[in-house]
């Protein structure tokens, strides 16, 4: 019975541990809802650390030319992604038209884009740490399909 | 005994001095923003966009493109009709307080000043599309776009740099019929 006990506890805390890892690099958050023509929900709440992780597993051709054209610019998402989880938090970019509202902003570690039109609102939520991780498999991804 | 106590009220004091100093002297500076606001009241549009200076500053010199490299913008005098910018900047930085340039126009009035450490350009055109432009540029900055050592370049990386060290300073205002752009600089994060 105590080595049962033991055994269940192993499990659980394996099992902690494992949710914590996943859990690590924040939450990535989609929500959608349209209007018209009919009206849906959708929303996702997965860990972000699945998705430089599900990246990994992509074949290097299927990213066609998007990596090798993500290559050169590598320096400067760095460098951007990094000063952006240096600064606090700040709304980037707000556009308002005629009924569309868009606004991406930097918001506790992750980058948040909602759009707000006519037809649908969109809500996105990403942390910057998965942001930077995917992005850099995407480019590694070039390295593999030229060798 | 009161030797010690005053020795020890003397150490208090210069303990409770460097205390009160240490968050003046260890404060990170003030993280500052460069906002760009435009608005169209006729069409019912807005942009507003706020970059922080101390990002623009480290992304800048990774942009290797065209005419700009490593924070630095190379100027052909081919594109400029053979006007030397540098020289004119130089110029407008070694002078005095003083107007420099003044066109008027029938419908036009152009003003090119310095004033108060800062180089100031008014443009109004009161003809069919009526427009006001106002720019100030702290001479600062200028100094910092002339830091580089070649003749055809100028530092935008050093301005930026000088930028987010000058004070709060709205540096462009341009008014048309229907449109409003200012682009300022403070240690705001939003527009409010």
């Amino acid at each position: 019975m105590i080595v049962l006990g033991k055994v269940a506890l192993g499990v659980a805390g394996v099992a902690a541990a494992g949710v914590g890892l996943i859990c690590s690099e924040g939450m990535i958050e989609v929500k959608v809802v349209e209007r018209q023509p009919e009206a849906h929900h959708v929303y996702v709440l997965a860990p972000a650390a699945v998705v430089p992780m599900a990246v990994h597993f992509i074949p290097s051709h299927e990213f066609g030319h998007a990596s090798a054209e993500l290559l050169p610019w590598m320096p400067t998402i760095r460098a951007a992604l990094d000063q952006l989880r240096e600064v606090d938090d700040v709304t980037l970019v707000d556009v308002t038209e005629p009924g569309q509202h868009v606004v991406v902003a930097k918001k506790g570690g992750s980058v948040v884009v909602d759009v707000n039109d006519r037809d649908e609102t969109v809500h996105v939520s990403a942390p910057i740490r998965a942001i930077s991780s995917t992005i850099e498999q995407v480019a590694a991804a070039s390295h593999d399909s030229l060798n | 005994m009161r030797k010690g106590l005053r020795s020890l009220a003397a150490v208090c004091l210069s303990a409770a001095m460097v205390a009160g100093m240490a968050p003046t002297v260890l404060a990170a500076p003030a993280e500052r923003y460069l906002h760009i606001k435009v608005d169209d009241p006729s069409k019912g549009e807005s942009v507003n966009v706020n970059v922080p200076l101390s990002m623009a500053e480290k992304i800048l010199p990774t942009v290797n493109k065209g005419s700009l490299h490593n924070g630095h913008v190379t100027i052909g005098k081919a594109d400029l009709n053979d006007v030397d910018v540098r020289a004119i900047l130089d110029a407008l930085r070694t002078a005095q307080d003083n107007e420099f340039v003044t066109v008027k126009e029938k419908d036009q009035e152009v003003r090119v000043a310095k004033s108060n450490g800062n180089i100031i350009v008014h443009v109004r055109d009161s003809g069919k599309e009526s427009q006001k432009v106002d720019v100030t540029v702290p001479m600062k900055v200028v100094d910092a776009l002339l830091s580089t050592a070649k003749e055809n370049e100028l530092d935008v990386a050093a301005a930026l740099r000088a930028l987010s060290d000058a004070g709060d300073a709205l540096l462009v205002t341009v008014q048309d019929a229907t449109q409003h752009v200012r682009i300022w600089v403070d240690s705001r994060n939003t527009q409010d």
